[in-house]
């Protein structure tokens, strides 16, 4: 039953199979591909492979944490396992998932590009992230390392540990695969915007990509410097931290949170991109307060390189210093705030359908709040006196990275599925894991808000025994939630390989990823599509012959010009 | 002001769950007189800052509790309500786009609430950002991976003891890398620095006497012995505290030569079995096991430092150090000068910190090793000295 005017991309399709998996073939035809799309998925598997070792060296630490004192392994493997932990998940993980992994695979289709504005570019930092990842698996086969992820002088440039220098050397090269990154992207939002696709229309998704990538690129260039000296005073011995040298250990804290601080937006940025999208397309409601939504995304960009040193209230640096920062860092929590009321209202009066996607973002509403409401107490400067280096600002950044960084990440992942595989998963699975995952979760991180405030603080190997309980709540709650990590991978495997063939719109999406087909063939759109508002949903409905949802173009007043959109290869 | 601070911090469901979290309670006894009480989030309270920081952590809980809830059952509310089952259901279009007054109002609350947050908490924090005049000074060295407190008297001890009822300030600096000191009790943290002094000054008037103290916490990762920095912070009355002091002051010189090496010599390993073991097993440091064997001329003397000398090529009327006494001091006060092969630089220095007498029970000990035990502790005889 097609009309004229709808545009169904199974027909339009130039051979029913050719998509880009099938385009071309080979492993050489995947390794040297410069189409967004098959980046996009290496990075996804690449990342989501570092996720589970991450994951693995997380489940280790929690379990020596059940008991005081030693439970498998002694001191100096623990500090091992919690510095790996943090490099991974924060380096390889988080930073990549959404922008690399998902941003490009969606990116391009988003604006109805064929592909970034430097496919080149964009493979070279899939390889350079690929050097950088194995700099980090050389540094294990070294020694390892026990600086922590933050790398603080003097610690890291007198450990005995063998692995810093490979490892530093590959986080700096995994600074230079985010900032080729973010520059692809910034070009390619101002040079590929198709006609009609003006800023205020494009998906939310693309002004938080747009947003990381300006923090990409301009904070990450101080992370390589940093690291650079901090080679170079291991390796030279010239004094630049290390007061013994004549140097100045707060001076790389300094250095070290002017990246890291925005870092965290890196991180948390496009996943309130995800989650804009996630609320709108299965709520199937036009979003809430465009405007403050994308605002807020800069407003974030821009307040994330003034607050750093909110790190380092207690580090000695004077009370003016410290009175500014705080004063700064609350800033930050109005755009936050501000996006959560704005998805709210999104939700009033939509057309919800409750299905795996919205799980999660409902899901990272929640611990989204949470995270946010606890940086208050850490933002203020007499209670975070109390609170800093504690199991409560562990748990805080967990609720931010992790509640809410990685489960958007991991929602997005399922509300692209279909597109990127051209595969439909177990609905009913899905929503399952989603809740154990959310339910260990909370076990895991919200004791630990309770033991930071206790008194407990981070990185400890032995601890006092009033504090067991927590930990042994808190470790119960990590196998629950690795438990329905593994039911994840179980059931998303199951659908590469018996899953429902996915139509080109399975969740009745507006954007224009969902007017290709899944999976989009090789060139996305044979020509460029034209656009109109990305969340009015009012021409979007079932095609029960697809067993999908079209964009009825021919009911937009914005699209009619008589002809329909479609093109004939 | 004041009194709606007392009453939030009464209603916290706090009240409801003090029996389920007493953590860093001073460990096992009665709360001393002047204490705050453990509730739901936070430990005993001792010091004079404790009340207004409890206070200011209870109003922004009560803020996070009001917007969490208003946020699960709206987001609740709504899921719920709007909820569409089938496919073929056509979308409802009446829900507004946006709302500039409503969107306002949502940026302007949060605005204004942070600011009375931030001011709160900035007049909470100047309060003890300068300490008083007439403090009490306590010097404090953090080391790899032990505490020494140094009182104006010249008492030194390893857990820190204070004067109730008057200002305390610690003047702290590290040997070596980046400590924390925190004590929960008294809501305060300060970083311990290396090349530079720090301060941190507190008030407790909360007599806790010379049994249980508050614990004392490094919180900055300095490595393998990061979690073993904890020690006992005790308030002493003033006829006490000056008792304690005077008596400190002179443990040392008042054990009889004979005696020192088992009396003294097991409370300074204390702070070196963090990296030395008496067992022989492996550690951050090379163990002591045979090593008066090796720096007198007996078993393993031809053993090679990093720099490609051995014991004997060093110690020996005439070289280096002419008697091995005088090479185990060096260690001590020196230890980077020759590195035992296999082990990086890391032993701190303890010059300044343990005096000649206190090191000449190190040697006394290491000369009669086999008398101690695994952990320190002599076994010769059962005499009732060595507490
Ligand atoms: C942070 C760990 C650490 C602490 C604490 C520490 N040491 Fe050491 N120590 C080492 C290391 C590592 C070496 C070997 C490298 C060197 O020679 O500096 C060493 C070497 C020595 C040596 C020379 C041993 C030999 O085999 O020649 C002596 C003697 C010594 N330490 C005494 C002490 C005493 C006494 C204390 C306590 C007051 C102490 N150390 C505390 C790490 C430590
Ligand atoms: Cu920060
Ligand atoms: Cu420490």
């Amino acid at each position: 039953m097609t009309t004229i005017g709808i545009r169904d991309p199974h027909t339009l399709a130039p051979a029913a199979e050719d998509n880009y998996i099938t385009h071309t073939k080979g492993f050489l035809s995947w390794i040297v591909t410069l189409d967004h799309k098959r980046i996009g998925v290496m990075y996804m598997v690449a990342v989501l492979l570092s996720f589970l070792l991450g994951g693995i060296f997380a489940l280790l630490l929690r379990t020596e944490l059940l008991t005081p004192g030693r439970t498998f392994v002694d001191a100096d493997t623990y500090n091992q396992f919690f510095t790996l932990h943090g490099a991974i998940m924060v380096f390889l993980v988080i930073i990549p998932s959404i922008p690399a992994a998902l941003g490009n695979f969606v990116l391009p289709i988003m604006l109805g590009a064929k592909d970034v504005a430097f496919p080149r570019l964009n493979l070279f930092s899939f390889y350079l992230w690929l050097l950088g990842a194995g700099c980090t698996l050389l540094s294990l086969a070294m020694g390892g390392f026990d600086t922590g992820w933050t790398f603080y002088t003097p610690y890291s440039t007198t450990t005995t540990t063998g692995g810093v220098i490979p490892v530093i050397v590959g986080v700096f090269i995994l600074g230079f695969s985010s900032i080729f990154t973010g520059m692809n992207f910034i070009v390619t939002i101002h040079a590929l915007r198709p006609k009609g696709m003006t800023w205020f229309r494009m998906p939310l998704f693309l002004w938080a990509l747009y947003s990381t990538a300006i923090i990409q690129v301009l904070a990450t260039p101080v992370l390589a410097i940093t690291l650079g000296l901090l080679v170079v005073e291991r390796v030279l011995n010239v004094g630049i931290f290390n007061p013994s040298m004549g140097g100045d250990p707060v001076l790389y804290q300094h250095f070290f949170w002017f990246y890291s601080h925005p870092a965290v937006y890196i991180m948390i940025v496009p996943a309130m991109g995800i989650v804009s999208e996630l609320i709108a397309v299965h709520a199937h409601r036009h979003i809430f307060g465009y405007r403050f939504i994308a605002f807020s995304s800069i407003a974030i960009a821009m307040f994330s390189f003034l607050v750093w040193g909110h790190h380092m209230f207690t580090s000695g640096q004077s009370a003016l210093m410290n009175t500014i920062f705080s004063a700064i860092s609350f800033s930050v929590a109005i755009p936050s705030a501000v996006k959560v009321f704005n998805w709210l209202a999104t939700l009033y009066k939509g057309s919800i359908s409750l299905n795996t996607p919205m799980l999660y973002a409902l899901s990272f509403l929640v611990l989204f709040t949470i995270g946010g409401l606890t940086g208050l107490h850490l933002a203020t400067l007499s209670t975070d006196v109390h609170l800093h280096d504690t199991y409560f600002v562990v748990a805080h950044f967990h609720y931010v990275m992790m509640g809410s960084a990685l489960i958007a990440m991991i929602g997005g992942l399922h509300h692209w599925w279909p597109k990127m595989t051209g595969r439909m998963y177990n609905e009913k699975l899905g929503m399952i894991a989603c809740t154990i995952v959310f339910i260990g979760f909370n076990l895991t991180f919200f004791t630990q808000f309770m033991l930071g405030s206790h008194g407990m603080p981070r990185r400890y190997y032995d601890y006092q025994p009033e504090f067991q309980i927590y930990h042994v709540i808190s470790t119960i709650g990590s196998y629950i939630m690795a438990f329905g990590f593994l039911m994840t991978a179980g059931y998303l495997i199951q659908s590469l390989i018996s899953g429902a063939k996915a139509p080109a719109n399975p969740w009745g999406g507006r954007s224009l990823e969902w007017q290709c087909a899944s999976p989009p063939p090789h060139d996305n759109f044979k020509e460029q599509p034209r656009v109109g508002d990305c969340y009015d949903f009012s021409i979007v409905r079932w095609d029960e012959s697809q067993k999908g949802y079209v964009v009825d173009r021919s009911l937009d007043p914005e699209l009619d010009e008589g002809a329909p959109q479609t093109a004939k290869a | 002001m004041m009194s709606i601070h007392h009453i939030l911090a009464h209603l916290a469901p706090a009240t409801l769950a003090q029996a389920a979290a007493p953590a860093a309670a001073p460990a096992g006894n009665p709360m001393p007189e002047g204490t705050i009480p453990p509730d739901f989030w936070m430990p005993v309270g001792a010091s004079t800052i404790a009340g207004s920081v409890d206070q200011m952590l209870a109003v922004i809980n009560w803020i996070c509790y009001f917007f969490f809830a208003l946020v699960v059952v709206l987001m609740a509310y709504f899921a719920w309500k709007y909820r569409v089952r089938s496919n073929s259901h056509r979308f409802r279009m009446d829900g507004p786009v946006h709302n500039t007054p409503l969107e306002l109002t949502w940026t302007i609350i949060p605005l204004l609430l942070c600011v009375v947050i931030f001011f709160m908490g900035f007049r909470g924090y100047l309060d003890f950002s300068q300490p008083p005049k007439n403090s009490y000074d306590i010097d404090v060295t953090a080391v790899k991976w032990a505490w020494t407190f140094k009182y104006p008297n010249g008492a030194q001890s390893d857990d820190l003891y204070v004067p109730a009822g008057r200002p305390v300030r610690l003047v702290m600096r590290s040997s070596d890398v980046l400590h924390s000191l925190f004590i929960p009790a008294f809501r305060v943290k300060r970083d311990v620095v290396p090349g530079r002094y720090t301060h941190l000054w507190f008030q407790s008037d909360a007599i806790t006497g010379a049994d249980h103290g508050y614990h004392l916490f490094c919180t900055e990762y300095c490595g393998t012995g990061h979690s073993n920095m904890n020690r006992r912070v005790y308030v002493l009355g003033e006829t006490e505290f000056n008792e304690w002091l005077e008596q400190q002051a002179r443990w040392i010189d008042e054990i009889d030569d004979e005696e020192l090496y088992f009396k003294a010599g097991p409370k300074i390993y204390a702070r070196c079995s963090q990296c030395h073991s008496i067992d022989g097993s492996m550690g951050t440091g090379p163990s002591w096991k045979g090593l008066w064997e090796k720096v007198s001329g007996g078993a393993g003397s031809d053993q090679k430092f990093a720099d490609g000398k051995s014991y004997r090529d060093l110690i020996g009327p005439g070289k280096e150090y002419a008697t091995p006494e005088d090479y185990i001091r060096d260690s001590i006060y020196n230890p980077g000068r020759h590195l035992v092969s296999g082990y990086g630089n890391v032993m701190p220095t303890f010059k300044g910190q343990l005096s000649d007498r206190a090191t000449d029970a190190v040697i006394g000990m290491l000369k009669r090793l086999d008398e101690f035990d695994s952990k320190g502790q002599w076994t010769k005889a059962a005499a009732p000295a060595a507490k």
